[in-house]
């Protein structure tokens, strides 16, 4: 039987108060959590096969379930879904070998929680306003120069030209939108993923690691935001273990 | 993991019902080959590339038009050639039966390949 990790945590508290805590807690289809400690830190984990632990709806459930209960009392580091190693042993090993990096890492998160902002608009809609993006990109909107005799296939490339000119005025806004966000993460010390142009509406994909007790801070932030953009629809949700926040390669 | 993760919102959360709609929903971005339809599914995957490839050409294009590099006479070539490529990914998505949707791969976390 293998053993498969949820999480590593600092281990600030004695073995006999871990095993309290896990013993409130049950892992995939039900299964009971252990741990495997090497000085001061402490792999979560629970006896799987591998082929038994599929990537369905329920297993995902129960194991995010796992590590975000973990996360309100402990500073971990969330290890990817399917991770399972043949023995305790094994575990302990890996555990000595990444030592320093996982230390590392804890520091990093110690404290903090992730948050994950969206932004969402009508593209379509936006692109049919132009002030939306400025006076100085309004321009875009005219006839290009110089082709009055227009063929077919200058009148294509024109057609073409403009909705190209539509969609980098569009990255402009997008980016201002990033800088504005930045600049007011800055308040609640706020470190900054972000991603833009995810789909057709989904313009902006931000994460933010954040110290627990400044989430007021943070939906202050973002409320503020949205009243300075009332045509886009923004969604703050948190707190998350800091899954995005983790930068280590286990050996 | 029961409680409310939804700190703020305008209360219209469409967008992100159809962003986990998608992550959950993988059948879309699948290819389904079997012997009934190799061909349809094969096709599915060349046309996705070809529309990538034709989207990218496209935009350089255009920056090089916006640039005004080209001439009269070259931006009217180049408007022939974007022309008529689109006419045939249109003809191509037709005989295929396929979408523009169908071609726009959900990259899961990555989002949508166009």
């Amino acid at each position: 039987m293998g053993k498969m990790i949820y999480s590593i945590i600092k281990a600030s508290e004695e073995p006999t108060q871990i095993t309290e805590v896990l013993s409130g807690l049950r892992g995939i289809s039900g299964a009971n959590l252990e741990f495997v400690q090497c000085a001061d830190i402490i792999a979560v984990t629970c006896s799987a096969e591998r082929k038994e632990v599929v990537a369905d709806r329920s297993n995902t459930l129960d194991y995010a379930g796992v590590i975000d209960e973990l996360s309100k009392t402990c500073t971990l580091l969330p290890v990817r879904f399917g991770s399972v190693m043949e023995s305790e042993d094994d575990i302990l090993k890996m555990l000595e070998r990444n030592y320093q990096g996982i230390q590392n890492n804890l520091d990093k998160v110690e404290g903090k929680v992730e948050f994950g902002l969206k932004v969402f608009c009508d593209t379509e809609k936006l692109k049919s306003r132009p002030e939306i993006f400025g006076e100085e990109n309004i321009k875009i909107f005219d006839k290009p120069p110089g082709r009055q005799n227009n063929s077919v296939y200058l009148d294509y490339v024109n057609k073409k030209l403009i909705e190209y000119r539509i969609e980098e005025a569009l990255l402009l806004f997008v980016n201002s939108v990033i800088k504005e966000i930045t600049d007011c993460c800055i308040s609640v010390g706020a470190n900054g993923k972000f991603r833009k142009m995810v789909n057709q509406n989904n313009i902006i994909d931000a994460l933010f690691l954040v110290e627990r007790s400044k989430t007021n801070g943070l939906i202050g932030v973002v409320k503020e935001l949205q009243v300075k953009y009332p045509d886009l629809d923004f969604i703050l949700t948190g707190p998350w273990p800091p899954y995005n926040f983790v930068d280590i390669t286990i050996s | 993991m029961s409680e409310n993760k939804i700190l703020f919102s305008t209360g219209n959360l469409d967008g992100l019902a159809e962003d986990i709609g998608k992550m959950t929903d993988t059948e879309g971005s699948k290819l389904k080959l079997h012997p009934d339809n190799a061909d349809s599914g094969l096709a599915k995957l060349v046309l996705t590339l070809v529309e990538l490839i034709r989207k990218l050409v496209e935009k350089q294009a255009m920056r090089r038009v916006d640039g005004g590099s080209l001439t009269d006479e070259e931006v009217e070539r180049l408007g022939e050639t974007l022309m008529k490529l689109e006419m045939k990914m249109e003809e191509l998505k037709k005989h295929f039966n396929l979408t523009d949707r169908d071609l726009n791969l959900n990259l899961g976390p990555l989002g949508d390949l166009m």
